[in-house]
């Protein structure tokens, strides 16, 4: 696998690009703004780009419009975002931006280095990784609500889309749930159901679920 | 404390008047001598007092012009001027041989333009305005560092000690994953780095409570979409505000939005609300109005909180929430672009 990384913080970028090789990805360039960023996509066609959010000259969200920018140019971009909050905007305006892979983690997950590597992988080969405190925040806000579609799923749905939202396969749910596969496919078939999602491939209504999770927020505000 | 420049240029205004005085002694020297050797009426003191007027002029416009700057001085310069033109007027009078003592007509003119001037300007009323006036810029200068510093806080913990120990937190994780062969210390490692975790992540809603981050990125309107995302109930947000506001309007507008909402969250739970954020002329108004029972205490701990927020701000804060029918805030915070 073929990595790039915008990272202004040399500590940080150091310890990735070790962390990355010890696991035999490489990272065939590195830079420290967005403009780099756009300037090492086009030149080396990565599979994925790791991205800080802030990101030199503004250190505000540099970073989330450079990635937004690259996955514009090129759409088979993977994006894996890190950073040191969450914001479910960002979040949103990431999976509104493509149909490739993406990632949103706190960077304090590259500790938890098998799972940090999982989203990597993931990311990279299309999949989603969202950092459960990203998911938490949005199933406070939705919980709460009234009227959302999110309201008729159970706790153990919730879980599920939860889980799925993350980025995990059925499998890796049915572990961490400790159920078995069945029933994890059996959420599954009733999250869409609730949900109203048309029966097409199951990938593409995964990746609707999870928008809907996401719900409004992350989508409208990025239009505004 | 007078500027160097101040300084500088009274320093160069006393040389020119101790010039001007040496001068007009030599002239009147000169011309005195001259009446002695030829003789005749003694005409030097019209010399005498030509040059002496403007040089007291002089120096009582410099008295003058020590008053603070505004009304008083304009007083003082008045008042000051009469005096030495009366007084000279009087002198001519006494060196013309006296007689009918009419320098008492322009002496009564001056006394009562400066009367009229007193009355008009009142120094004290003017001098309060323009002490209000500037303590109200120096007040919102204070609170303008205030809120730079407290970004630059946010930057320095964001690059600081929260990149150190994010980094510290991988370093761990990659000495974690090579022990497998020994599982204790690796379950030890593992605590480390939990712990490391568990400070970045105080230090994230420290940070967040400073100056959250989207605020800072994105702008007020943002900033409050993702309040009103995250809030727990059915929120709008309506706002056709585009430009950026100074720091220090758009936090405490933000503040005022959280604030509100989490109040709305906390006693209206199954309620809606609508906030409403726009410009009218100078002024910001932010309105965030709930269905919910209503009768909120405007004497509150957290609603007075916010009323001093924005009243540091000349803001006004006004609560309207009567008995069943629901609560709403509004903020009206000056902001000049």
């Amino acid at each position: 696998m073929r990595v790039v990384i915008a990272e202004d913080s040399v500590l940080l970028r150091e310890g990735l690009v070790a962390l990355l090789q010890e696991y035999d990805i490489e990272v065939v360039a590195q830079t420290e703004d967005g403009e780099g960023l756009l300037r090492i996509v086009a030149g080396h066609k990565p599979d994925l780009a790791i991205v800080d959010v802030r990101l030199p000259p503004t250190f505000t969200d540099e970073g989330i419009r450079a990635a937004l920018e690259a996955r514009r140019r090129f759409p088979d971009l993977s994006v894996l975002v890190l950073s040191q909050y969450v914001e479910p905007i960002y979040t949103g305006e990431l999976l509104a931006s493509g149909e490739s892979g993406v990632g949103y983690l706190l960077k304090e997950r590259v500790g938890e280095v098998r799972t940090f590597l999982d989203a990597v992988h993931r990311v990279a080969g299309g999949g989603t990784a969202l950092d459960r405190e990203v998911i938490a925040s949005l199933v406070r806000a939705q919980t709460s609500t009234g009227d959302d579609p999110l309201a008729e799923l159970t706790p153990r749905e919730r879980e599920t889309l939860s889980l799925i939202a993350q980025g995990r396969t059925n499998a890796a749910i049915a572990r961490e749930l400790v159920i078995t596969l069945g029933a994890v496919e059996k959420h599954v078939t009733n999250i869409f159901g609730k949900l109203n999602l048309p029966a097409t491939d199951d990938d593409h209504r995964r990746v609707l679920a999870v928008l809907t999770y996401l719900g409004a927020g992350g989508l409208e505000a990025s239009e505004s | 404390m007078a500027s160097p420049q101040a300084q500088l240029e009274r320093r160069s205004g006393s040389t020119l008047l101790a010039a001007e005085v040496t001068l007009s002694v030599v002239c009147s020297l000169a011309v005195t001598i001259i009446w002695a050797v030829t003789g005749g009426p003694f005409w030097p003191m019209w010399v005498w007092t030509g040059l002496g007027l403007p040089i007291a002029l002089q120096v009582v416009w410099r008295r003058a012009w020590a008053e603070p700057r505004g009304p008083r001085r304009r007083l003082a310069i008045q008042g000051s001027t009469s005096v030495v033109l009366t007084g000279y007027l009087v002198l001519v009078w006494a060196m013309g041989g006296f007689g009918l003592f009419w320098p008492v007509f322009p002496a009564v003119g001056l006394a009562m333009a400066f009367v009229l001037h007193a009355v008009f300007y009142s120094p004290r009323q003017t001098d309060l305005s323009a002490r209000v006036d500037e303590l109200t810029r120096t007040r919102r200068g204070a609170l303008d560092v205030q809120s730079a510093e407290l970004r630059r806080i946010e930057r320095d913990l964001h690059d600081g000690a929260q990149a150190r120990l994010v980094a510290l937190t991988m370093q761990l994780g990659r000495a974690e994953a090579r022990l497998d062969d020994r599982p204790e210390t690796a379950e030890l490692i593992r605590q480390a780095r939990e712990e490391a975790t568990a400070a970045v992540a105080e230090l994230r809603d420290l940070a967040r409570g400073i100056a959250p981050p989207v605020l800072a990125d994105r702008g007020l309107v943002a900033a409050v979409e993702a309040l009103a995302q995250r809030s727990g109930i059915d929120t709008t947000v309506e706002s056709k505000l585009t430009q950026r506001l100074a720091p220090v309007v758009e936090s405490a507008a933000y503040f005022v939005t959280a604030e509100a909402l989490t109040n709305a969250v906390k006693h209206a739970p199954g309620a809606s609300a609508r906030i409403a954020i726009r410009r009218s002329g100078p002024r910001l108004v932010v309105e965030i109005a709930d269905d919910g029972p209503g009768g909120a205490d405007p004497r509150g701990s957290g609603l007075s909180g916010l009323r001093q927020r924005v009243e540091a701000l000349d803001g006004t804060l006004d609560v309207d929430s009567p008995e069943g029918i629901g609560t709403t805030i509004t903020a009206v915070l000056p902001c000049e672009s």
